[in-house]
């Protein structure tokens, strides 16, 4: 679509000169270590030295072409984004698709007073567009001519950039952003030190342990590598020795190190993520802005929550604390999860952590016309209780059936004199039975459902719990699953399926339905859904 | 029996009363019995590549092995073409009793699966569009196949298979009317 004259041009602008710098750091963050690696290695591979500064300087070429041929303007209710010096793009993105326009502000970012500025739309794969980088002033300009075309969206959106502006501005980084609309919730940083002390982020530290050890490898002489670490074994091995200590204590010492570690690791990151966390509301629209170093803020239309999850995980539970997330309408979720790997920089969460106490209160926030928390919830079949312990019980009769018969093998065929472990000990496997018992009976007495006017909500686990809340209005498709074991006890397993799964780990289900119990309420949810209008965009 | 009657479901404790359709069976329309034959040739087809294939293998593994292997090879591939025979004879008349559609009210239940069953249910009014696909075998027997598409995560698109080709095509357009009757299409 070749316009060359964008004719009445809402808004009209460039990128900010700072996407040099950008430009230049990111470049030679990227041929560092290759060239350092070039240059020990000596003449031998002078050519590869060649090869890394030739593409360094075409790739540095291409980014200056691009800033000074990128434009974007907003006429005619699109967003027109052109660049290219030879072969020139442009892109036509329509406003009224714009889902969410977000804000990115590393460290560097703040010195310069600059964002990195992501459009997403709905349907579309990642970001559709992305800005990097612009002035804060500029982005907020951007923002507000996106949404003031967009039906639906609050006029005064937009209210986070500002915020972020003047953290920016402002001498401290700690400052919190204060923005505008209605504060529903703030994450105390208390709150996030608990998140991170409970968070399951065991093998994220080990990760960035590991890394840290391959880095250090990289960057230190192997020799003096080698020295620093008999030196400290030596300090630790004496200071035990001159407390008297055992081997056990080393080995247990050393547990509680790593674990402290790991501990020190997840609070910092869970503190890094989400400081300053707040979610506000402005009309239809909800803001979150969080973050530390790198701050990030975004818009979601309350109206595209497709499933609410309240998440108490184990540990979190016994401090009474859960996690709100939200599955929204739009490939750009799914594609960003992929990307980064189910970090996704916080996005899926509504709030990070937060009392249990306050999530009712907090809920009306996201669903206006929600119902009340039901007072009791309907619960599932009680043979689920037989249809899932029964398995586990199986299982150990095996294999302490299999056990005792490998013990008394070899009791008959090993010489006199040696001393095997007792027969008793093939019956340690039926300790098994009573647990499986005992945790089929907790996750019976959790698992229930309760279907109201307009929301159907589902709960399970024990130990860990979870709950899901859906609009009958989001349902997409009621599944009805029924193994052969499921066929022997008459149960049924129900599902709700519904747009862009990603965040709340598939969405609700509720499995041990009597089946006629199961046919009845996918019947209603189905009838319900059909009878309720469902709509992408509000 | 514990199958609650539908008095039953209504006592049940909720904060707002619960409104549960009645638990019956639905009564399914069956495919195309034509598809039994069109299931058997699929079959017959795939498992016959897979069968020749591992046969192939088998012989080539047993020259290498050497003459121990012979029995082994053997009892796995006639095991293979057990599964193959059954899946090609009795499978298709199972799956053709398993499975079926129909269309109450405006939402439109997809039953299939010989031993893990599912039963779909999808408000009509949630169709995002209809492919009508007839294969080079489908055309054979005079058959087609509909793919619902849905904006789901899970089920983002229903199939119905085995369904006559006018059948199919009167189908199709009735689902879309349907759908379309409610102002309410994406």
């Amino acid at each position: 679509m070749p316009s060359d004259e964008p004719a009445a041009a809402a808004l009209h602008g460039r990128l900010h000169p700072a996407t040099l710098i950008f430009t230049v750091v990111g470049l030679v963050r990227s041929t560092f270590f290759p060239l350092v690696i070039a240059l020990l290695a000596g003449r031998r591979v002078a050519w590869y030295l060649w090869a890394i500064l030739g593409f360094a300087g075409l790739s540095l070429l291409w980014s200056v072409a691009r800033y000074f041929t990128f434009t974007y303007s907003i006429a005619g209710g699109e967003l027109v984004i052109r660049h290219g010096l030879v072969g020139k793009q442009e892109r036509h993105i329509p406003l009224a698709r714009v889902q969410d326009v977000r804000l990115e502000q590393g460290v560097v970012h703040r010195v310069f007073g600059v964002v990195k500025v992501d459009i997403e739309t709905a349907g579309g794969s990642g970001a559709e567009a992305s800005l990097s980088v612009l002035s804060v002033a500029e982005a907020d300009r951007l923002r507000q001519a996106i949404f003031a075309q967009v039906p639906g969206a609050a006029a005064d959106g937009g209210a986070d950039i500002l915020a972020l502006a003047a953290a920016a501005a402002a001498p401290s980084v700690l400052r919190r952003s204060r923005g505008e609309g209605e504060t529903l919730w703030q994450v105390p940083l208390k709150d996030l030190v608990l998140a991170g002390l409970t968070a399951n982020h065991l093998g994220t530290v080990m990760a960035v342990l590991f890394g840290g050890f391959a880095l250090v490898d990289d960057l230190v002489p192997e020799e003096s590598e080698k020295q620093f670490y008999r030196a400290a074994a030596r300090l630790l091995s004496r200071g035990l020795a001159q407390a008297g200590a055992a081997p056990w204590v080393v080995i247990g010492v050393a547990i509680a190190a790593g674990l402290a570690s790991a501990a020190v690791f997840s609070v910092a990151g869970s503190i890094l993520l989400y400081f300053g966390f707040r979610l506000g509301r402005d009309g239809e629209d909800l803001h979150r802005g969080y973050g530390l170093l790198t701050r990030r803020a975004s818009r979601l239309p309350r109206r595209r929550i497709q499933v609410l999850k309240i998440e108490e995980e184990f540990l979190r539970r016994l401090l009474g604390l859960a996690t709100l997330r939200a599955d929204t309408a739009g490939g750009a979720a799914t594609a960003a999860s992929q990307q980064d790997g189910g970090a996704h920089g916080g996005r899926d969460v509504l709030v990070p952590v937060l009392p249990r106490a306050s999530v009712p209160a907090l809920l009306p926030q996201f669903f206006p016309d929600l119902e009340p928390e039901p007072e009791t919830w309907r619960r599932v079949s009680p043979r689920a209780v037989r249809r899932e312990a029964l398995p586990g019980v199986w299982l150990s009769l095996f294999l302490s059936a299999g056990l005792t018969a490998v013990l008394w093998n070899v009791e008959r065929l090993v010489p006199a004199g040696i001393v095997l472990p007792s027969l008793w000990w093939g019956a340690l496997p039926l300790l098994l039975v009573p647990v499986s018992i005992v945790s089929s009976v907790l996750s019976y007495r959790h698992l229930g459902y309760a279907l109201g006017a307009r929301y159907f909500r589902t709960r399970r686990g024990a130990l860990s719990r979870a709950e899901h809340i859906v609009p009958l209005r989001n349902v997409q498709a009621v599944i009805l699953r029924q193994t052969p074991f499921d066929r022997r006890q008459r149960l049924a397993r129900l599902q709700i399926d519904s747009a862009g799964q990603v965040y709340t780990g598939g969405g609700p289900q509720i499995e041990h339905l009597p089946v006629a119990e199961a046919i009845a309420l996918a019947r209603t949810l189905a009838r319900e859904a059909e009878r309720q209008r469902y709509r992408w965009d509000r | 029996m514990e199958t609650p009657s539908p008095a039953e479901i209504e006592s049940a404790a909720h904060t707002t009363p619960t409104r549960l359709a009645d638990g019956r069976p639905p009564a399914f329309t069956p495919l195309d019995p034509r598809v039994v034959s069109l299931w058997r040739l699929d079959n017959a087809v795939g498992y016959g590549i897979l069968l020749l294939l591992s046969g192939a293998g088998a012989f080539f593994l047993g020259r290498a092995i050497g003459p121990v292997a012979w029995p082994w090879l053997a009892v796995a591939w006639g095991a293979l073409a057990l599964w193959s025979a059954f899946m090609t004879m009795r499978h298709p008349t199972l799956a053709y009793a398993a499975s079926g559609y129909l269309l109450e009210e405006r939402v439109l239940l997809i039953r299939r699966g010989v031993w893990w069953q599912t039963i779909q249910f999808l408000p009509l009014s949630r169709l995002q569009h209809v492919d009508l696909n007839r294969g080079p075998f489908e055309r054979r027997y005079g058959l087609a196949s509909l793919v619902l598409h849905t904006a789901g995560t899970h089920a983002a698109s229903l199939q119905i298979p085995g369904l006559d080709a006018d059948e199919a095509v009167r189908l199709r357009d009735q689902l879309v009317a349907t759908g379309a009757g409610g102002d309410d299409a994406v």
